[in-house]
């Protein structure tokens, strides 16, 4: 391995680290809700949503434009960059999931920031989406791009299935099972989103549009979305 | 397979404008199938009430429709449709519907067509771009049944896909981008439709939307089983979905809805197009 890839691999561990400081531990996108509702209750059916979501959910146009945002940003062109981010904000289902999109946008921005100054200076600079920072982030850190595709992807679940973990509950080596059983889920995802073309950018989202509107209006909660 | 048939490329131009207390519907260009009736006030001169139909009935693949509605600054209009519009099984090509609509400053537009049934194994995607200025106002709703499911058909071929692009200054407001392919897995799971054959949205952006409404509109429900949802999107605006066995109940909750943002916003009652009480209310 040289230098490079060396430093590529370790941009992309710190990266998609569960341990990022950017609140996704706080977000549960929906399934809060399905699990109060007995959609979600164990094993199985937790699987079966993240595995829909993966093969037909806005999780892929969200990975896509984080695509078009590490494109963007090896060609500088900011006015993309600033294009697509608009374009997230406008098609986030709900308040919610527009709001802690935003919030872990803007906490990875600073951070990137903060380790490396002047590298996030052309981006918005208010609402930045986290699809946005991370393409921006992946792109700057020398990580390539299958492998960031893969990364974004594999956090989400990760990150969904910690948020299942903690409220069905789940035992975490069930959690882990999970991860393990979607492995091949995300890597067909992921060859499909990178070449996803804009006419495609559509999704089947009523469940977790509809999930993530009765959130925020339920009485007990103990996650933000 | 050689194509021989030709298909409908029908379209609607219309153009509404103010003229002293009236809105005038000063443009009205119509290519079969799509045909406009001549317009009326049932409430008064300055809301034109409008409809339009299809009249072969229903779309088949191939067919391409396109609407293109102008409303100049300070005009109001109603616009419905006469009845369902259908989209049929596929040849194996897709139908296309594209619906451009522009609001000038402080235009008014309701777009409340009826439903749209998407036969099982049919392929059809809707395009629908908005253009509002800033002080402008829109309701529209879209209620889509997928599959006949008075005769006990399910979507579980073909593809329903629908557009819906809210656009001011240049900007993205509303960007919803739904893909629904018709197999048994979006039929049966949580993630599409849980089996429920109807779903509908309805959305509206206005200068004079109050953020309390939403907890007002929160207080509709449903008259049967449905999951159904209110959100804020970008702009103040607001996002209400619906999930259900039919689409006369969809109907029903959003009209309650519309009922509700009417008053709230132009403190008037709604005026329930005549057409609409000729359908049968039959899920």
């Amino acid at each position: 391995m040289s230098t490079s890839e060396a430093l590529g691999l370790l941009n992309l561990l710190q990266l998609a680290s569960p341990a990022l400081p950017v609140g996704a531990y706080s977000y549960s996108e929906g399934i809060e809700t399905l699990i109060e509702q007995q959609v979600i209750r164990d094993r199985d059916s937790l699987y079966t949503w993240l595995d829909t979501e993966l093969s037909y959910g806005s999780i892929r146009i969200e990975t896509a434009i984080m695509v078009r945002a590490y494109l963007a940003t090896q060609s500088e062109d900011w006015e993309k960059v600033s294009f697509w981010n608009s374009w997230l904000s406008a098609s986030r289902e709900t308040l919610e999931l527009r709001r802690s999109s935003q919030q872990m946008g803007q906490t990875l921005l600073k951070l990137v920031e903060d380790l490396e100054p002047g590298v996030t200076a052309h981006l918005p600079a208010h609402s930045c989406n986290y699809a946005i920072a991370f393409g921006v982030a992946a792109s700057r850190w020398q990580i390539d791009l299958e492998s960031a595709t893969l990364a974004y992807l594999q956090a989400w679940t990760t990150h969904l299935i910690g948020a299942g973990v903690k409220l069905i509950p789940l035992g975490q080596t069930t959690g882990q099972q999970l991860l393990w059983m979607l492995r091949d889920r995300l890597m067909t995802t992921a060859a499909a989103v990178r070449s996803l073309p804009d006419s495609a950018l559509s999704s089947c989202n009523w469940g977790l549009s509809l999930a993530s509107m009765a959130h925020e209006t339920q009485y007990m909660r103990l996650f933000r979305s | 397979m050689t194509e021989t048939t030709s298909h409908w490329q029908g379209s609607l131009d219309l153009a509404f404008r103010p003229q002293g207390d009236r809105t005038q519907m000063y443009r009205t260009y119509a290519k079969a199938p799509l045909k406009i009736q001549r317009p009326f006030y049932p409430e008064n001169p300055a809301v034109c009430h409008s409809v339009s139909l299809h009249t072969a009935g229903g779309m088949v693949g191939g067919d391409r429709l396109s609407q293109q509605i102008n409303l100049d600054r300070g005009s109001r209009a109603l616009m419905t449709t006469v009845a369902a519009t259908k989209v049929y099984r596929s040849n194996g090509l897709e139908a296309e519907q594209k619906i451009k609509m522009t609001l000038g400053d402080r235009a008014v537009l309701e777009w409340l067509p009826q439903e749209t049934i998407v036969f099982n194994n049919a392929q059809y995607r809707q395009h629908t771009r908005i253009d509002l200025a800033p002080t402008a106002s829109l309701i529209a709703w879209d209620i889509v049944r997928l599959g006949r499911s008075a005769r006990g058909e399910t979507f579980i071929g073909g593809a329903f896909g629908q557009n819906l692009e809210v656009w001011q200054n240049q900007q993205p407001l509303w960007i919803d981008r739904l893909w629904l392919p018709g197999n048994e897995r979006i039929w049966h799971s949580e993630n599409g439709l849980a089996q429920n054959p109807a779903i509908a949205t309805l959305i509206c952006f206005s200068p004079q939307i109050e953020p309390e409404i939403i907890a007002q509109l929160r207080q509709c429900t449903p008259s049967e089983a449905a999951k159904v949802g209110i959100t804020q999107t970008q702009g103040g605006g607001l996002l209400c979905r619906y999930r259900g066995q039919s689409t006369a109940a969809a109907r029903q909750w959003l009209i309650q809805i519309w009922a509700m943002l009417r008053q709230s916003l132009w403190q008037t009652p709604v005026c329930i197009p005549r057409v609409w009480q000729l359908q049968s209310l039959q899920g």
